[in-house]
């Protein structure tokens, strides 16, 4: 049996949400839920990431679920995003759950930020700490600072530019100056504004990070069969896959002969074209995870959208805009809308589905969402209901 | 007010400070030598002045009484205005050609700048810049320039945690099990060690328990040359990071063993890294992290520690013509709130050219500039350390005692062979 996304719910997207992580869950949770005409009360699975603070039960006591029959996390940061949907349609199509509630909620910017250098506690290391104590004592200590190895390896091979970066970035800014719930609403960025921003980790420039935000999203997934009785269209899970590359690090992983590449996001994407019969130019529109711009154009060529290299004449083309044969982040991405470890892209691409985002892209009926990079990570096509 | 007394000093051009007491001569310049501990006995025998004495043939010397200069009326004003404390913070002393025994320099000064009020770590205060220039007859044979501090000691501001990461405490040392242990012990012993499978001898990094090719477990190291080239790099900016003052570089490093290895970036400007630098290992932090990569064809010069007293501290201030009582009275250098006598700017710049050429041993120096930091106590040891760097001329000279940093200094040399 195939899983479809009932339902979307969201917070506002803030700077500073005012309460706990787990309110944040509780009220992204019931606006899903209200959004998909199901009681908190039929919740019996959740799914989440491992970096996510809200325990599965302190969400279910929160909301009044009942028992839970199915509880999952997925690990390796905002590369959880699309896995959790993938395994809270596992758990429906295989009747380990009816309803599963796919949730993520932090305060971000106001509580504990990513963009900060982190602390290396002592300790048994865990695996993931040995991989980054190879790197925090280096002096590689952030996200920016970890993407921009590849960026910088990325422009060495291919002769990409800092512009080349920055034309994701207006691009994502423009798409969010027109979508009202974006934290950038209404203030899109020229190229120049990019070029003038300043560094952050050489060759990213602030304009090339992700903001930070607070806020929280959560889904509603089902069994197909309960499609025709929600009171909004659902977007069906045509393919959902994870993928790790071989000798894959997690944000750190610079040891591969190609660094400029995104070989486990090739893998996703060869899962999700093989399961949903559909090809990259079937997609009508793309929700790319965009913490770091260079990664956005690595994820292109990944794709299969063109050879490695040629991401930046594709967008410097246009393509990735509105109208352009593939929009990409119509809701401004998380560079423009908000930072919600990838999970504000895939109600993007349910809003798609139904015909009702801000930017919508005319009769949406197969959008490609995929999640984090650097990391082993995820991607799920949806489609339309018929 | 202040604005106008520095401009006027501005116009008043070069100020005559007179001519030196005595022409260039052997017995100050073997006193000198002697002072400074430095055993470079070729300018006697060429008959020459060290460069770093340019000064001290034209210092008043004990009771010659203050000099004419352009830099008195403003420091005066200041001085009524409350801003009653003074520190140098930066010295660079430019040789045209070294002075000749019999030659009688003649010093000049002009003021340069005024730029303040500033709010700084020792206050409210201006910066001054001035130039002296020296000649022998009408040729220019050398220049300074010369910044202070004029400070308001009242409007000191409690200290405060800057955004320099380096100010915050340091991390904790690398995560490290069985696994990895042999990297850093290697990295504390001065070795850049890469795990290899014991079996079928492949080498791996960042190294796990088993060998990925064979699955054995059985595992020694190898110790990588050192050399290596840059695969990609970073210059961090923002935000802090604790240990580290940005920009600095850290960078992805092929071996030529075949396998890669992340390090800081050390002794190269960040806007000179660049995809396919030579570097090589330098392990001066020991196993605190992974060694960092150092241009290959620079060299790291073994440290020098001067054990300052006294009596040295004295001899070198006499040295130097330098009678201020801070540098050979315990009481009256006590008085002005420091610990004991400290060195004199001139003995900083002759430490630092001593150091600079015992490794350049003949190189002709062409010009010393030093940044100064905290005070050097008798009691204190003074660790001199550096970088040769041949491409660019120049040797990096840092001094620090106990109490942090006393002087970073560049030393610019030519090669004998160029003189």
């Amino acid at each position: 049996m195939k899983a479809v996304i009932a339902g979307i719910g969201a917070t506002e997207f803030s700077k500073d949400s005012g309460r706990s992580e787990a309110r944040l869950a509780a009220d992204a949770a019931l606006d899903a839920l209200a959004d998909a005409g199901i009681a908190p009360e039929e919740v019996d699975g959740m799914a989440t990431f491992t970096m996510d603070p809200t325990s599965e039960i302190a969400l279910a006591r929160a909301i009044g679920a009942g028992a839970l029959r199915f509880f999952t996390r997925v690990p390796y940061g905002g590369g959880a995003a699309c896995g959790a949907v993938a395994q809270a349609a596992m758990a429906v199509s295989s009747g380990a759950a009816d309803t599963v509630l796919v949730y993520r909620a932090f305060n971000e910017r106001s509580g504990r930020r990513y963009g900060r250098a982190v602390a290396q506690d002592g300790g048994t290391p865990t695996t993931l700490a040995l991989e980054l104590g190879w790197h925090v004592p280096a002096g590689l200590a952030t996200p920016a600072s970890w993407a921009a190895l590849p960026a910088r390896r990325y422009m060495h091979e291919h002769g990409a530019t800092g512009e080349d970066f920055g034309r994701v970035a207006v691009q994502m800014r423009a798409n969010a100056a027109t979508n009202p719930r974006a934290w950038f609403h209404g203030r899109p960025i020229t190229l120049e504004e990019h070029q003038a921003s300043r560094w952050v980790a050489e060759p990213l420039r602030l304009l090339d990070c992700c903001q930070e935000s607070d806020g929280g999203v959560a889904l509603v997934v089902v069994g197909a069969a309960r499609a025709r009785s929600l009171p909004r269209p659902p977007a069906v899970i045509e393919a959902a896959a994870q993928g790790s590359g071989a000798g894959q690090l997690t944000m750190v992983d610079f040891y591969r002969d190609d660094i400029a590449a995104l070989p486990e996001m090739a893998a996703v994407a060869e899962r999700l074209w093989a399961d949903s019969g559909l090809g990259p130019w079937d997609m009508d529109a793309a929700v790319l995870y965009d913490h770091f711009t260079p990664y956005v154009l690595m994820q292109l060529e990944a794709l299969g959208y063109c050879k490695r290299g040629q991401a930046p004449a594709l967008v410097a083309d246009g393509r990735i805009g509105p109208g352009g044969d593939l929009p990409v982040n119509p809701h401004g991405g998380q560079l423009g809308e908000a930072y919600i470890h990838g999970m504000n892209g895939i109600a993007e691409a349910v809003r798609q589905i139904r015909g009702t985002a801000a930017n919508q892209v005319p009769g949406a009926a197969h959008v490609l969402v995929t999640a984090g990079t650097g990391v082993p990570t995820s991607g799920l096509v949806l489609g339309a209901y018929s | 007010m202040i604005e106008d007394l520095a401009e006027a000093a501005r116009a008043r051009g070069e100020v005559d400070g007179g001519t030196a007491p005595d022409p260039v001569n052997a017995p100050m310049v073997r006193h000198w030598l002697e002072a400074m501990g430095d055993p470079a006995a070729h300018y006697l025998d060429e008959g020459l002045a060290p460069p770093a004495m340019l000064q001290v043939w034209t210092m008043p010397g004990h009771g010659g009484g203050p000099r004419p200069s352009a830099v008195d009326t403003v420091l005066a004003g200041l001085d009524a205005h409350g801003f009653t404390g003074v520190v140098a913070t930066d010295c660079t002393q430019a040789y045209d050609r070294p002075l000749r025994f019999g030659e009688t320099p003649r010093a000049a000064t002009a003021f340069t700048s005024l730029r303040g009020p500033k709010s700084t770590a020792m206050g409210r205060g201006y910066f001054l810049t001035w130039e002296t220039t020296w000649y022998c007859g009408d040729e220019r044979v050398g220049t300074m320039t010369f910044r202070v501090l004029k400070f308001d000691p009242a409007t000191r501001p409690e200290p405060r945690p800057p955004e320099d990461g380096a100010q915050q405490p340091p991390p904790p040392p690398p995560p490290s099990t069985g696994d990895t242990a042999f990297f850093w012990d290697g990295a504390a012993a001065g070795e850049l060690r890469i795990r290899r499978c014991a079996d079928c001898g492949t080498l791996r990094h960042p190294p796990g328990p088993l060998c990925p090719a064979c699955r054995s477990a059985a595992a020694d190291h190898v110790v990588a040359s050192g050399r290596g080239t840059v695969h990609s790099y970073t210059v961090h900016h923002h935000p802090p990071v604790p240990g580290r003052t940005a920009p600095f570089a850290v960078a992805l490093v092929d071996l030529p063993e075949g396998v890669r290895v992340v390090g800081g970036v050390t002794g190269a400007d960040p806007a000179d890294v660049h995809v396919g630098m030579a570097v090589r290992a330098d392990f001066a932090r020991g196993g605190a992290e992974p060694p960092r990569w150092r241009p290959a064809d620079q060299a790291v010069l073994p440290a020098l520690e001067l054990e300052l007293t006294r009596t040295s501290i004295t001899a070198q201030a006499l040295a130097t013509r330098d009678f201020t009582p801070v540098h050979h009275d315990p009481g009256r250098a006590r008085a002005q709130g420091a610990r004991d006598v400290f060195l004199n700017i001139l003995t900083t710049q002759g430490l630092v050219q001593r150091y600079a050429t015992t490794h350049r041993p003949g190189a002709r120096v062409r010009r010393i500039a030093v940044r100064l930091g905290a005070p050097a106590h008798a009691g204190d040891t003074l660790v001199l350390t550096g970088t040769d760097r041949p491409r660019e001329g120049r040797v990096e000279v840092r001094g620090t005692t106990a109490l942090g940093r006393h002087v970073t200094a560049t030393v610019d040399v030519v090669d004998v062979e160029d003189r």
